[in-house]
């Protein structure tokens, strides 16, 4: 059986070989990093066209806004990056290709999941930390070491809230024969997360923080660097949320991989 | 010691019953209504370290089932299943270390790596040492020229040389035992050569113990010893495969498009066969698509040239093929009493 560090050893092995292969796909990759780049652009500049005709946005300024979303981008890399074979699984389950993964001696989802790694979200991973940078100077923002580390803290949680959507909406075809619209559906939901929760009203506030948590996905956790004084006592909740998420989801998972039977031969 | 223990192992699904059309569907969203359908039922065999056993049934027998169990995928539902002493289900991981698996469809190399790549992460999720791991290389190049395929990709090889690839892969590990389902499948006939001398080898240097299935009749007689015939989740044969040798062996079957066919050319060619070569000629006539007619012949009992030439001169014949028994038509002639 592999231990931990043997495991994280494999990961190295098989990414350095996948993204060496990846390279012989140049254009595919230059061409998808700057189709993200535009797509994170667009969003930036609603922003900037809503607040040509508003000042602010609930009281939230369009750098707080800008500040927020620079959260969200790094946050959903380890998603992007890590977790994008996610996207395929409804794919390997019709074909009864998934089969295969319960031949290795490793643990499912490792396997299943670094057969992927998706090069341009890091793309969008450093784009999104050049965003951070310019909108907490714009703010005047200080980041003494220990702000720093929450920061790390509430990257990590809020990642672990992304991928747990994404890996929960991935299994549902471990049980539903075409399981996409569940997956647009997260995907969707995913993108109420770099705007402020109090914008939204008593049931959506309600679910977005406790039903679907992508408050903690950017949010809480921003809120906190931005104006501490304001800060709900749910940011502390954000790691314990992010690991309760993902438990849940991989029990889901294993749940599926367990009642899954696989096609005829 | 016994590699693999069966005693009395079923495997039944629920499926749901459906209905038509749109009504029916919406109903079969809160039906309770469903129905058993048993894909193994009650088998016993044991099979001992260095055999090949030949698994082998028609579409739907259970074949598929009995290894997804042995391999720890699905759970049984009843009975007794033990490989290397343990039970496959709960024990997943600990079971893949011995267990080698290959697919005839489907490649489990990393398809966009170059194949020596796969190989290498093998090596280190399987921990084998650099020692074994390169003799093993060794011997598989000896054997069938591989390295010419090292730095090319999975994606980029043929199918013969994929399944050369996973076969190695397979047995990379040293594994107790193999799994090789439909190994031949889709392959021209030297390379399908190639493939078995290279099992057999594989099987005498290391007593690996190999479960085939296949519904390639001429696998089975090249590399089993035993075999292992499974339909309707049941075993219909297990034993030596020199008794049923017979018969894939003898039996070839004269696929016909006679000119003006009737149901009374049917009727006329069972006639004047039985004439010609006497009641026990072992012929049996069947009609099957639209314009051929099946001849099966037992080679033991009556030529088939003696057959052929007999058609040909009496009848006007359009077309003719001759083909092997199929896996179908030797379970029916299990239960016709083909081996009491």
């Amino acid at each position: 059986m592999l231990t931990l560090g043997e495991y994280i050893r494999l990961y190295f092995l098989i990414e350095a070989q996948y993204i060496k292969g990846q390279m012989q796909y140049r254009a595919d990759f230059l061409i998808s990093s700057v189709g993200m780049f535009f797509s994170s652009l667009a969003t930036l500049s609603i922003f900037v066209v809503l607040f040509n005709s508003i000042p602010d946005l609930a009281g939230w300024s369009l750098m707080e806004m800008v500040f927020i979303y620079a959260f969200y981008m790094i946050a959903i890399s380890p998603m992007q990056i890590l977790f994008d074979a996610v996207w395929f699984l409804r794919y390997k389950i019709q074909s009864g290709e998934f089969v295969k993964y319960y031949f290795r001696p490793m643990n499912i989802m490792f396997y299943f999941m670094s057969e992927r790694f998706d090069l341009k979200g890091l793309t969008q991973l450093a784009a999104g930390i050049a965003l951070l940078a310019y909108s907490s100077i714009r703010l005047g923002l200080v980041w003494p070491v220990g702000k720093v580390l929450i920061l790390i803290l509430a990257v990590f949680s809020a990642s672990l809230v992304l991928i747990s959507i994404a890996v929960m909406a991935g299994s549902s075809a471990f049980w539903v024969v075409n399981s996409y619209p569940v997956l647009a559906l997260a995907w969707k939901v995913r993108e109420f997360a770099p705007y402020p929760i109090t914008i939204f009203d008593g049931i959506f506030r309600f679910a977005f923080t406790f039903i679907l948590p992508i408050g903690f996905i950017a949010f809480y956790p921003a809120q906190f660097f931005l104006r501490p004084a304001e800060i709900s006592p749910l940011f502390y909740l954000a790691p314990l949320i992010g690991i309760g998420l993902f438990a849940l989801t991989y029990k889901v998972w294993d749940l599926g991989v367990n009642s899954w039977t696989g096609t005829g031969s | 010691m016994t590699l693999i223990h069966i005693q009395g192992l079923s495997k039944h699904f629920k499926i749901l019953n459906r209905h038509e059309g749109l009504k029916g569907a919406v109903r079969d969203l809160f039906s309770g209504d469903y129905r058993t359908v048993q894909a193994v039922d009650g088998i016993s065999l044991d099979i001992e370290p260095g055999e090949i056993v030949g698994y082998i049934g028609p579409n739907g027998a259970g074949k598929s089932t009995t290894i997804k169990m042995m391999t720890g995928i699905l759970k049984p539902s009843a009975g007794v299943l033990q490989v290397n002493g343990l039970v496959p289900y709960d024990n997943r991981i600990r079971q893949a270390m011995i267990m080698g698996v290959v697919f005839g469809q489907r490649t489990q190399l990393w398809w966009d790596l170059p194949v020596i790549e796969s190989f290498k992460i093998l090596k280190e999720i399987y921990k084998v040492d650099q020692k074994m791991f390169d003799e093993h290389l060794g011997m598989f190049h000896e054997l069938v020229g591989l390295k010419a395929l090292y730095s090319q990709q999975a994606r980029t090889l043929s199918l013969g040389q994929r399944m050369l690839c996973d076969i190695t892969a397979s047995f990379l590990h040293n594994p107790q035992v193999v799994f090789l389902d439909e190994p031949t499948i889709g392959l021209d006939v030297s390379i399908k050569a190639k493939i078995r001398s290279l099992i057999l080898e594989l099987n005498r240097t290391r007593n690996t113990t190999i479960i085939l299935t296949t519904h390639d009749l001429g696998d089975v007689e090249a590399l089993c010893r035993r075999i292992i015939i499974i339909d309707k989740g049941k075993i219909l044969y297990d034993g030596d495969i020199k008794k049923v040798n017979a018969l894939f062996g003898a039996y070839r079957t004269l696929k016909l498009q006679i000119k003006d066919y009737s149901e009374a050319t049917l009727a006329a060619l069972q006639d004047r066969l039985t004439g010609t070569f006497g009641a026990g000629h072992g012929i049996t006539i069947a009609q099957t698509e639209d314009c051929w007619t099946d001849v099966t012949i037992d080679q033991a009992r009556t030529p088939l040239a003696d057959v052929l030439a007999f058609i040909m001169t009496n009848f006007t014949v359009e077309d003719v093929r001759i083909v092997e028994i199929s896996m179908e038509n030797v379970v029916r002639k299990i239960y016709d009493g083909a081996l009491k």
